[in-house]
């Protein structure tokens, strides 16, 4: 759903006035919360790393908000309880600050957060990852999107690239990012994997994932691979660049083989080898 | 006719006693610097040798000089597209190894040793590290034939000689050798000039002279590989090319070059020839057989009033055709035909030329100088002790006739002056051996008084240089005089 057009807010304001406190929130703002909210908050899709936002306000009063917004980790550090149980919901994971944060820039957010609160869905529900069962066809196009045999409609990168996982051949995954065989057990279980997949929040991955979304059946399948390698019991590898090492030699040494055949007319040296010869 | 003016050389292999003065007095002009230890400008080899560096004239190792390949003419070492996979690299290079490590003597020892059992020694240390060395090599280890089952056996031009002949020439007590000094040939065809990637060589206009700009040098190195006679040294100190450059400052100011000047055999004769640079492409392509004659064909003669015209046209001062009109080196080259480019089958068309020696005969049986049967006049010449096959190969491509006529010339004089001066030479035999060897009784004098009488001012027909009108040519010269002069020199030191 597209956000309501500005030409249509005064309407909204005479048929709801009186019913909502928000008036339409402007499209600056409707950027800076895709910018800076939506890859760890839904509003009305449930939680994904950070809590739902839905009718946030009727949970904690706006001071404390703008407070928190302004510094989360000062928040934690005074030992207020409901931040500490933000925390341990999230896993430990503390809420970036918003770059160059103004307060009237928390309370633009926070009145579009109202305001998408009052819709029936908003469009910052997330993405709505299908309930239904998984198949092993799902667990097949999941192994190959991960090992970039089959490519992410938008573009994304395959997640071998950064991520290794038990099983691959060949040179084996990526080392820059964590092993993911038992990425599954780890973030305990389907939703908050698939939430996870649907807007991933790490410094590394989100800016590219923002650009590159996963599409909702991409998540299921990779949700479904991935559960397997988990539910195989296997032990994750630790980061290993020995086999790298191993192959950038080889292919020097090849590479030198080839050379030396390339060149095998060369110019080498002329005296040394008469005077070898005369002591034969 | 596109007329030039060059000044070349003749180097008189009879006369020459290899006693590498003239190495010394290069060496003491310009190659005692640090970077130019190792570098002889000017050096002798004994021939048969193997040279400096060692087997020099291979050029399947060291890729010199020019072929012909489908009918035009081509750098064997680098081209266009082939600079592409040696461009960081030049492989076709001699190493230290193949030039040798120059040493000197830690002579402070002999006096500031300490008091002991034994003599002080002066140790023998290497130029560029400063450690103690154990001596290999050097610029002339195989002088007089020294090390000859390493070095003389693997002269280059031995090879494809039939076997017979190879055997003879090391036969014990029947060696023969001889010396050839060689300096930079200054060629028409220069292919260290062609190779150069920077455009750091060049060929003086007014004098032909090959220099290498010091500004300019990049260190790549052509030059080095491209040089067939490897002619051209690597200044490791400089990082840049050096080459001899015929002691251009003496012949700016109308002396011999240092190593003509010292020259102890008088072997040497400088003077410039007329040539025609428009064939120059032509006769670079030719059979290798027919290199020496078309070399010649290239030479004018600056007494034709139509070469002169067209000299004049061109621009060189009528003083430099005058000179030329004098020059010994003309004589030996173009008159005579005596004197021979050194290894034409370069195709750099070398400026400076060689009078093949003569040698012992392989006999020693007979005990008599001249053998008198009238069909073998020549034999001393056919039965010398270095085979005419040899001698072609460094002197005529392989075209035994053209050395074959420069030696029966030679002989011809010795005849003749023999029966001149001793009397045990009937005159008839002389006479029919100089007709023989196609020379004039007169001719026979102008080539004894040369080669036996000349003195400094016959030998070294200097042209004047003109220098001033080269500048000229350039830039104003008002210009350069204010810039150069006072002040001080650039040394091209690496950082």
């Amino acid at each position: 759903m597209k956000p309501v057009p500005l030409y249509l807010s005064p309407l909204l304001f005479v048929l709801f006035g009186g019913v909502l406190q928000a008036q339409a929130p402007s499209e600056d703002t409707y950027e800076l919360f895709k910018l800076s909210c939506v890859s760890c908050h839904t509003i009305g899709g449930g939680a994904l790393v950070g809590p739902d936002l839905k009718g946030v306000e009727e949970r904690q009063d706006r001071a404390w908000l703008l407070a928190f917004m302004e510094n989360p980790q000062g928040v934690i550090d005074s030992g207020d309880p409901y931040a500490l149980r933000l925390l341990r919901e999230s896993k430990g994971q503390v809420m970036t600050q918003i770059p160059n944060y103004t307060k009237a820039m928390g309370e633009k957010l926070l009145d579009l957060i109202a305001f998408e609160s009052e819709l029936e869905k908003s469009q910052f529900a997330g993405l709505q990852i299908s309930e239904r069962p998984l198949t092993q066809e799902d667990v097949d196009l999941g192994k190959a999107l991960f090992e970039g045999g089959e490519r992410f409609q938008n573009g994304a990168p395959s997640c071998l690239s950064c991520h290794a996982v038990h099983g691959l051949t060949g040179l084996g995954g990526g080392q820059l990012g964590p092993d993911l065989t038992s990425v599954y057990a780890r973030l305990e279980g389907r939703k908050p994997l698939a939430s996870w997949l649907s807007a991933p929040p790490s410094e590394v991955m989100a800016p590219v994932f923002q650009k590159h979304p996963l599409d909702g059946e991409e998540v299921l399948a990779l949700v479904a691979f991935l559960k397997e390698t988990a539910e195989a019991g296997h032990e994750e590898a630790p980061a290993n660049s020995f086999p790298f090492v191993l192959a950038g030699l080889g292919s020097t040494a090849v590479a030198f083989v080839i050379l030396d055949l390339l060149w095998r007319n060369r110019y080498r040296a002329t005296r040394k080898p008469l005077v070898e010869k005369s002591k034969r | 006719m596109d007329v030039r003016s060059q000044v070349s050389m003749v180097f008189h292999l009879d006369k020459c006693i290899g006693c590498h003065t003239c190495s010394i007095a290069c060496k003491n002009i310009w190659t005692d610097r640090e970077g130019t230890e190792y570098m002889w400008w000017n050096n002798v080899e004994t021939k048969p040798g193997a040279g400096y560096p060692t087997r020099w004239e291979d050029q399947v190792n060291y890729k010199g000089g020019w072929e012909v390949h489908n009918g035009k003419l081509r750098l064997k070492s680098t081209g266009p597209g082939r600079v592409v996979f040696n461009m960081f690299h030049n492989p076709s290079m001699p190493s230290m190894e193949d030039y040798y490590e120059p040493w000197t003597y830690r002579f402070q020892d002999l006096f500031n040793g300490p008091e002991a059992e034994d003599q002080p020694t002066a140790m023998p240390v290497s130029m560029i590290t400063g450690e103690y060395l154990d001596i290999e090599s050097g610029p002339n280890w195989d002088d007089d034939l020294g090390g000859s089952p390493v070095y003389a056996e693997n002269d280059v031009n031995l090879e494809g000689l039939p076997a017979h002949v190879r055997q003879q020439m090391f036969e014990i007590q029947r060696l023969a050798f001889f010396y050839i000094p060689r300096i930079c040939n200054h060629c028409l065809n220069p292919a260290c000039v062609a190779s150069c990637p920077s455009g750091a060589l060049y060929k003086r206009g007014e004098d032909g002279i090959v220099l290498v700009n010091q500004k300019r040098c990049r260190a790549w190195r052509s030059c080095i590989s491209a040089c067939p006679y490897k002619k051209v040294y690597f200044n490791w100190s400089t990082g840049k090319s050096e080459k001899c450059i015929l002691c251009y400052p003496r012949v700016e100011t109308g002396q011999a070059p240092a190593c003509f000047h010292s020259c102890v055999g008088r072997i040497r004769y400088l003077g410039n020839l007329l040539y025609d640079a428009e064939k120059i492409p032509d006769v670079a392509k030719l059979d290798e057989y027919d290199l020496v004659d078309g070399f010649r064909n290239l030479i004018l003669d600056p007494n034709d009033p139509e070469v002169e015209a067209a000299a004049l046209e061109n621009g060189i001062p009528s003083s430099v055709v005058e000179s030329a009109k004098e020059s010994p080196v003309y004589r030996f080259v173009k008159q005579w035909k005596i004197a021979l480019p050194l290894h034409a089958e370069f195709r750099t068309l070398p400026m400076l030329f060689y009078v093949p020696p003569l040698s012992p005969v392989i006999s020693s049986s007979n005990d008599q100088a001249v053998r008198v049967e009238s069909d073998q006049l020549f034999s001393d010449v056919e039965r010398a002790r270095i085979p005419m096959e040899f001698l072609s190969k460094l002197f005529a491509a392989g075209n035994t006739g053209k050395v074959r006529y420069a030696l029966r010339k030679q002989y011809a004089v010795r005849l003749l002056r023999r029966h001149l001066t001793v009397g045990d030479v009937p005159e008839s035999l002389a006479k029919r051996a100089l007709a023989e060897a196609d020379c004039s009784v007169e001719e026979a004098d102008q080539i004894y008084r040369l080669t036996s009488l000349a003195n400094f001012d016959q030998r070294f027909i200097i042209p004047p240089s003109q220098r001033e009108q080269a500048i000229e040519a350039m830039r104003d010269p008002m210009k350069h005089k204010q810039e150069s002069g006072f002040g001080f020199r650039e040394a091209p030191f690496r950082v």
